[in-house]
């Protein structure tokens, strides 16, 4: 609705799922509705073309996965069709998390991402999970198809899994050509499709695998996440494993940009469409996976005049922070607002591009995924 | 008949209470369980038919997940558990 002025921090948790619900000013938070206790909550995404529908990824070591849907902004949730991968013949390949040398047919193990289709196509919702599979739904999580060419591909044999697991974590769709999206996997790279999925191509020129003999190959580099730039489609922002890059060309060649910031190792980053040309990072100790600095920092790319900002006061938060790779999000709102959730609970807050930052004053418990939803700039 | 009882968590997808049901293995148990409560389905065994890593079926008091599974055959018992196993954080 037009007229809806709340804002919302949809966060999923190592024990469930929060929704955060605050104004456009975004200063004032409440926590609640509260789902899932207990599930690990990957994803949890609104889906904006169904004002008050979100999509969670819920998983459970005990009992599988399940996509969870609500129609009332997380107040109740219903278990929709949860794919299942192909049958036991098409199989051979996938990978074993207890032996990754010895290929073995493997289950559908957790849901990492769940991006609703676009605007032309109000039904459609796609799905990354593991084992690196992909699915596409024409009718809201009601039934599923699988993306043979990522699903059934010979070459899985030859993809391993990060250390969080075989997942494609990164669904990225063009809103202008409707056959034209892309996908991140880990450890494999990412690729682009221009035919609706049909056939894909891999796009990791110029990303470095520093952890392969072969330091810039076709695939195997481990992408973290990738966001696309919140006005250009054509251009994108990727966090690896070997370092932050820019591309202006739809993905066919990859330009590093982390250097300058010393160690640019990290898991999320994120564009928000009021702010054409930047991106917001995170970037962690490649060793230890938390802020090295001993203090919260975010960093900001301005891809204009190609230098790098510190957004947060070394004073304002000190410690190490994990942040993982769908733990930063922002709005639509102009300033755009900035979250970032922890794998320690909590929950920071920009409300004006980075300038101040506070913190949501609640404990939450291990932050998987912030994303926002919420109005856009008048 | 054999009488089973479900872990609580699992009470979420399945019945309440106790669930008298006739069948010769673990596996034939499980599908009429499922028949009964379709959101049982993939809960207890993945798609390939196996038990989950987490769960654990006991037959008469006796853990059979990690031996038979499955494929356990069920003549003569009368009680079946189906529980998650202590894991977790």
């Amino acid at each position: 609705m037009a007229s809806d002025r709340t804002v919302r921090i949809l966060v999923g948790t190592r024990k469930g799922t929060y929704i955060v619900t605050g104004d456009t000013a975004r200063r004032k938070w409440k926590v609640g509705p509260v789902a899932h206790e207990g599930y690990e909550i990957y994803h949890v995404v609104a889906d904006p073309r169904h004002p008050g529908d979100l999509y969670a990824a819920v998983n459970s070591a005990f009992w599988g996965p399940q996509v969870q849907r609500s129609q009332n902004w997380g107040k109740s949730w219903k278990e929709m069709m949860t794919p299942l991968t192909p049958p036991r013949k098409d199989r051979e390949g996938m990978f074993n998390d207890a032996d990754p040398t010895t290929a073995v047919p493997r289950p559908l193990n957790n849901l990492w991402h769940i991006e609703p289709g676009r605007a032309s196509e109000p039904e459609t919702v796609y799905l990354g999970a593991d084992p690196h599979l992909l699915f596409r739904s024409p009718d809201r999580g009601a039934s599923w198809e699988a993306i043979d060419w990522v699903n059934q591909n010979p070459a899985r044999k030859e993809w391993g899994p990060g250390a969080g697991g075989a997942c494609l974590h990164t669904i990225l769709l063009d809103p202008r050509d409707p056959r034209r999206l892309y996908i991140g996997m880990s450890a494999v790279g990412t690729f682009r499709s221009d035919d609706g999925g049909r056939s894909w191509k891999p796009t990791n020129k110029g990303v470095l695998a520093p952890f392969l003999p072969n330091k810039h190959p076709e695939t195997g580099q481990c992408v973290h996440h990738v966001a696309a730039d919140g006005a250009d489609p054509d251009t994108f922002y990727r966090q690896d494993h070997g370092g932050m890059y820019v591309s202006h060309d739809r993905m066919e060649k990859w330009t590093r940009i982390g250097k300058p910031l010393g160690d640019d190792f990290g898991f999320c980053v994120a564009s928000p469409p009021s702010a054409p040309g930047r991106a917001y990072f995170v970037r962690l100790d490649g060793m230890a996976r938390v802020t090295g600095e001993g203090h919260f920092q975010v960093h900001e790319w301005n891809d204009r005049t190609k230098r790098w900002r510190t957004l947060v006061s070394p004073t304002a938060f000190p410690g190490h922070f994990g942040v993982q790779r769908e733990g930063i999000a922002t709005d639509r709102l102009d300033p755009a607002g900035i979250y970032v959730g922890t794998t320690t609970g909590q929950l920071f807050v920009s409300p004006d591009a980075g300038k101040r930052w506070q913190l949501v004053p609640f404990q939450f418990p291990g932050i998987h995924s912030v994303s926002a939803a919420g109005p856009a700039a008048e | 008949m054999l009488k089973v009882h479900l872990d609580s968590w699992l009470r979420e997808f399945g019945p309440r209470g106790n669930e008298e049901i006739e069948a010769a293995s673990v596996a034939l148990l499980l599908d009429e369980l499922e028949r009964r409560y379709p959101r049982l389905r993939f809960k207890i065994r993945d798609e390939r038919g196996e038990l989950r890593r987490y769960v654990r079926v006991f037959v008469d008091g006796v853990d059979v997940s990690a031996s038979t599974g499955v494929a356990t055959p069920l003549t003569g018992a009368q009680n079946i558990d189906i529980l998650h196993s202590i894991a977790g954080g």
